[in-house]
């Protein structure tokens, strides 16, 4: 089976370092993957290649078995990708129901749009802010506004990166379930370092560490690796590899 | 946005212009009233930048490339046909070709919004130091001499489509800057009510945001400086009508005005640039009257003013101002 998305020996230099170092991993349709690992291990620029915000220096990225590496980012999302950056990336000048219509990009009827939106806003607890300015809200609705304009249009992938940055236990804990909830109707990678985060969304993880796959397994097995200890508590060098 | 709101501004903007045009011919005389269309061409300039500028996001230093290139496209066409019919569809297309060109450039390149700035205002110096420079005889586009720092003098008015014979007297051309301007301001209104106009503003909101939902922003941007281009030519072609081309219109002077104009009047809203432009130069005209004072320097003093007393411009802080005393109607 074709995995929905793939990268193949995946590589982005920045001068010297090797910030991801030859990485291939696959994410099947429907699936919830967290991709882990220490401060500086290579998440958000693998992040960045993935979602075209950066063009990787050698490596493939396939989609449904397709290449699609240098995509720029509006091309990825069209193809059914919904993506969430670390800090909300919103409409701050819009309406809660524009920025969500907004979203709904391919849907061109007015109405039926509008109803779309509220139904998205409805599904995430919060058609009730539907008229306010999205700069006026608070940090948590700030994210609930965001997330409701990735899923609006339904996306077959989502990606988010370090969904619960600034969050406290409890939030950790609420987002994790948000996240399983939405898994049923999207395949998901999340981008993590919190690791109360991954022990409650409990599936396929992937670590990196120095811009390279260290391990990839069930939750159980990653948590009980020694290496993942190792350098999750400092004991392995965290530096990032540099090209010889 | 409720529905009824759109309808009841072009309505009343429908009636300030038609009041205009069958009220000002009557009342001003005849130099008041080629200086009251000189001032319409520069508001529709300053409408051209409020979208450019205040709703695409997009900071244009070049607004008077445009507009000297509509007033020469216009005059150099309308001398070689011996007929304006055909020279206003080029005093529109030429500036709107060069802006999709340099836009293309700009935005398909993704240059920073710092050297978009440069890039525009240099094409602006570009073009003022040429067409100053094409004093001699060997300066000519078909019949038509460029002039040099004289500008062309015999630029045509516009007549009726084709009937050459008859240059139409300055009301009429009043009355025609006056319904461009109508025009322009009804279809901005249009643009930015559709899909095309709101997906600009979010990308002035937030441009990622736009890119990550899969909006081609290039594509977006592209399209409103284009329009904008378009626009800022037919302002050239009107104001053209009512003195002649010269090299000034593409002087640092109007480069920098019309950013004045659309600051003072309001970024972000379109009405504002328009009083803005018309007010500015009203005031800069009666300055220019009296004795002993430089007008530049009231203009100067009026922006610091301005910037200080209205930081988001004239029309969004009376909005605010009406709406605290509609506020304050209601309590007592
Ligand atoms: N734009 C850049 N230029 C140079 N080095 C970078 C750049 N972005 C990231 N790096 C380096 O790449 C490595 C991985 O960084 P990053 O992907 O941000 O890690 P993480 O998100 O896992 O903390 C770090 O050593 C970082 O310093
Ligand atoms: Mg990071």
């Amino acid at each position: 089976m074709t995995a929905l998305l793939a990268t193949e020996h995946l590589t982005m230099r920045f001068g010297g370092v090797l910030a991801v170092d030859d990485v291939s991993l696959a994410v099947a349709d429907g699936e919830l993957r967290c991709l882990i690992g220490p401060n500086g291990a290579g998440k958000s620029t693998l992040f960045k290649c993935l979602t075209g915000q950066i063009k990787p220096s050698a490596g493939r990225i396939l989609w449904r078995g397709q290449d699609i590496t240098g995509l720029d980012s509006f091309e990825i999302a069209r193809l059914g990708v919904g993506i969430k950056t670390q800090v909300p990336s919103l409409f701050d000048g819009l309406t809660v129901l524009e920025s969500v219509r907004l979203a709904l990009r391919r849907q061109a009827r007015e109405r039926a749009a509008r109803a779309q939106a509220l139904a998205t806003l409805e599904r995430l607890g919060i058609v009730e802010l539907a008229p306010r300015l999205v700069a006026l809200l608070a940090h948590g609705q700030r994210q609930l506004v965001e997330l409701a304009m990735v899923v609006a249009p339904e996306p077959d992938l989502i990606i988010l990166d370090e969904p619960t940055a600034g969050m406290s236990a409890e939030e950790t804990t609420r987002a994790a379930r948000v996240i399983r909830a939405l898994n049923a109707a999207h395949a998901i990678i999340v981008v993590e370092h919190d690791m109360q985060f991954i022990r409650a969304i409990a599936k396929t993880v992937t670590v990196l560490h120095q811009g390279r796959v260290l391990v990839e397994d069930d939750v159980a097995s990653v948590l009980a690796d020694r290496r993942v200890q190792d350098v999750y508590l400092g004991k392995a060098d965290a530096s990032p590899r540099m090209v010889a | 946005m409720s529905g009824i709101r759109l309808p009841i501004e072009l309505a009343a903007a429908s009636f300030v212009a038609f009041a205009a045009i069958l009220v000002l011919p009557h009342v001003l005389e005849l130099f008041a009233l080629i200086n009251a269309t000189v001032y319409v061409s520069l508001a529709v300039l300053a409408l051209s930048l409020a979208l450019v500028w205040g709703f695409g996001g997009i900071l244009c230093f070049g607004q008077a490339a445009f507009f000297g290139l509509g007033g020469y496209s216009y005059a150099v066409a309308a001398i070689n046909f011996g007929d304006t019919t055909y020279a206003v569809p080029v005093a529109i297309g030429v500036p709107a070709l060069v802006a999709a060109a340099l836009g293309y450039v700009m935005f398909y390149g993704r240059i920073s919004d710092v050297y978009m700035g440069a890039i525009t205002l240099t094409l602006t110096l570009i073009l003022f130091n040429f067409v100053n420079s094409t004093a001699g005889d060997q300066w000519r586009v078909g019949a038509a001499p460029l002039g040099g720092f004289n500008g062309i003098p015999s630029t045509p008015p516009l007549n009726l489509p084709g009937d050459p014979g008859n240059p139409l007297p300055p009301e009429w051309i009043f009355a025609i800057a006056v319904v461009s301007l109508l025009i322009c301001y009804i279809l901005a209104k249009l643009i930015l009510r559709a899909r095309f106009g709101r997906v600009i503003v979010a990308i002035r909101e937030n441009e990622r945001r736009a890119e990550l939902l899969g909006y081609d922003v290039r594509a977006y941007k592209l399209g409103i400086f284009v329009i904008g281009g378009a626009m800022a030519g037919l302002s050239g072609l009107l104001f053209a009508n009512c003195v002649f081309v010269s090299p000034t219109m593409f002087s640092l002077f109007y480069s920098g005005q019309i950013i004045i104009w659309v600051m003072v009047g309001g970024l972000g809203t379109l009405v504002g640039p328009v009083i803005g432009a018309i007010l500015l130069n009203l005031l800069t005209t009666w300055a220019g009257t009296l004795p002993e004072i430089n007008p530049s320097l009231i203009l100067g003093a009026i922006l610091v003013l301005a910037v200080l007393v209205m930081p988001r411009g004239m029309l969004p802080s009376l909005a605010t101002m009406l709406g605290r005393f509609r506020v304050a109607g209601g309590v007592t």
